[in-house]
């Protein structure tokens, strides 16, 4: 099915005028202004330049669903029912690691639970790339297969619509009812995989220097000697991690004034010297390469041990946030060739 | 839906000052509160903030919960300015707890430290309960100074079963302060029990140095490494395996400890730390 990039912006429109159904939030990637390419996450206007396409925005989705600072006792409850449109591949998958984490096992948190329940994940093929985009070197895709629950694939001045979920079947029927949805012909699809293709390669060819062995065990294998010099520039500020979408540390602060306890979870980093302190000053990780190498491992081992997925997406952003201008991609590559190199000459 | 974040209140309804730096709050949870010994608890001080602690009482009592904690940072320094009616909150309980059925039948070894005691005095209370079921229980407990001992006032209670043997080491016996029983670090103590390595548990509990030198001096003596258990207290934070604050390698110590293995665990990095 295909859908005039006009007709949803319209959608859109009438959600935020009056509400249809039950959804009247919409939140889309924007741009803030002519000249700035980069896009941020905001709640859905006219007036405002909405972009659905091209590539993910600065801000990780996560922080709609797992806020920096939420109260979760007692929780906090969301107003309404929404929509967050034009989520990139990245951010998908590293829904489906937050998921997994708050969501999967023993634990829910119920507050994360409850935006997750009360939103419908709208995603979008990419199509575009930034320079720090590289999902294909973690076997990502820039177009998304699952965890949505629609997913539109640009066409000229339409959408290509994949159905993800019982959800997303029920807001297309409702889309559908305010305004026209048309039928895709084969010749739709070819246009779709082959656009697809191109990005794929497009976001391959970026990275090629910067392909390394899949085997990330290596990354464990240097302690003391590599570690150091990769993080020389590293200030421990956190960006990093408040900006990945996957990270989900916390700390649960303690905000009870009367009878009522009250508990608030604010995002936490494990970059920070104080993160793993016990009672008495002892910390496992006291000096800043062995919390810069912990997120690494962190990204590479443990999740993919917790949860059977890896913690990076590939999108980036630790990239693009780093004070200290270090490339996350070229930190994995350095690790990997100097454990090889060790081997060699051992 | 279950809040994992609820907190059960509490009221203080006794505190006793062990030593200088530890004390033990008795609290009186608003519903009962049943845990296995060895899993720990989260503590708030209203307005504060939590820590967390493993309760120091048997497990066989749910009514009624007592906590040790030294006074070493900002928490926990409020935890000493509480006083006798104030109101606190516990969640929990979370994590592994002690395998008493692998302690049936043998001659366990407790081996414990400082604060570490805490954990240790709830699962000895615990084992005491039904003390027929092991064949001995032996409590090596060590301390900085006599004046840092705790537990002084139950320890009589404690020697009076025939299959319990206790001692006591301090590392230093200032000017001043009397002591008949061991000096040294608690490991001189080992010289004093007659115990097959071989088949036998050994509990350990204490400062992280402590732990680490009497782990491997349980391993020089021939203790296996499947059966030393350590109470690996980590900053256990969410106690659901979420925050990761806690995280051993691939462990979490809240969820897939506190309780672990040697065997488990030797292999990951900064363990001791």
């Amino acid at each position: 099915m295909l859908i005039k990039e006009q007709a949803l912006r319209s959608f859109f429109q009438q959600c935020t005028e009056k509400g249809v159904g039950a959804y009247s939030e919409i939140i889309v990637p924007v741009q803030q202004n002519e000249n700035e390419g980069s896009l941020h996450l905001s709640p859905f206007s006219a007036d405002k330049l909405c972009v659905l396409d091209r590539y993910r925005s600065i801000d990780p989705v996560k922080m709609l669903f797992y806020m920096p600072r939420e109260k979760v006792l007692p929780p906090q409850k969301p107003g309404s029912k929404r929509i967050v449109a034009g989520i990139k591949a990245c951010d998908i998958k590293g829904i489906q690691v937050l998921d997994a984490a708050l969501s999967g096992g023993d634990f829910t948190d119920p507050v994360y639970q409850a935006w997750r329940e009360e939103t419908i994940l709208i995603a979008t093929d990419c199509t575009a790339a930034a320079s720090t985009c590289h999902c294909t070197l973690l076997d990502g895709k820039p177009y998304s297969e699952s965890g949505f629950d629609l997913n539109l694939s640009k066409l000229g001045d339409q959408y290509y619509i994949h159905v993800g979920s019982e959800k997303g079947e029920a807001l297309l029927k409702l889309i559908r009812k305010h305004v026209s949805i048309e039928e895709a012909t084969d010749a739709d699809l070819k246009a779709i995989q082959s656009n697809r293709k191109k990005m794929v390669e497009k976001v391959t060819a970026q990275n090629k220097k910067l392909e390394r062995s899949e085997n990330f065990r290596k990354l464990r294998q240097d302690q003391d000697k590599e570690w150091p010099k990769v993080s020389e520039t590293c200030v421990g500020c956190g960006a990093c991690t408040n900006i990945c979408p996957t990270c989900y540390c916390l700390i649960l602060n303690d905000e009870t004034k009367a009878q009522q306890f009250v508990k608030v979870r604010s995002y936490d980093s494990c970059q920070w010297n104080g993160y793993a302190r016990v009672a008495g000053g002892d910390t496992p990780r006291p000096k800043m390469f062995q919390r810069f190498r912990n997120r690494y491992l962190c990204k590479f081992l443990f999740m993919k041990s917790n949860f059977d997925m890896l913690g990076c997406t590939g999108c980036g952003r630790c990239t693009e946030a780093c004070a200290g201008n270090i490339d996350f991609r070229k930190v994995i590559k350095r690790i990997n060739d100097h454990v090889e190199m060790s081997v060699i000459h051992e | 839906m279950h809040n994992p974040f609820e907190v059960i209140p509490a009221e203080i309804y006794d505190i006793k000052q062990e030593s200088p730096l530890i004390r033990t709050l008795r609290l009186r949870p608003e519903r009962p509160i049943e845990f296995k010994t060895g899993q720990f608890m989260e503590l708030t001080i209203p307005g504060i903030g939590e820590g967390p602690f493993t309760p120091s009482t048997s497990h066989f009592v749910k009514d009624t919960m007592d906590i040790t904690i030294m006074k070493t940072g900002f928490m926990t320094g409020y935890v000493h300015q509480a006083n006798v009616g104030d109101r606190v909150g516990l969640r929990g309980p979370f994590g592994t707890h002690y395998p008493l059925d692998r302690f049936e039948g043998k001659d366990l070894l407790i081996l414990g430290g400082g604060c570490g005691l805490a954990p240790l005095r709830s699962l000895f209370l615990t084992l005491l309960d039904e003390v027929d079921k092991y064949k001995s229980i032996t409590f090596l407990a060590g301390a900085k100074s006599p004046k840092d001992c705790i537990y002084k006032s139950e320890i009589t209670g404690w020697k009076k079963y025939p299959n319990v043997h206790f001692y006591r080491a301090v590392d230093v016996v200032p000017e001043g302060e009397r002591w008949d029983e061991e000096v040294g670090v608690v490991t001189v103590l080992l010289k004093k029990c007659n115990i097959d390595p071989k088949k036998n548990p050994a509990v350990v509990c204490g400062p992280p140095v402590m732990m680490k030198f009497g782990t491997f001096d349980l391993l020089k003596m021939g203790y296996q490494e499947e059966n030393i258990y350590l109470s690996m207290e980590k900053k256990m934070y969410c106690g659901h395996g979420q925050c990761r604050h806690c995280v051993m390698g691939e462990y979490y110590a809240c969820k897939d400890g506190p309780v672990f293995t040697y065997a488990q665990i030797k292999d990951e990095e900064a363990i001791w730390e």
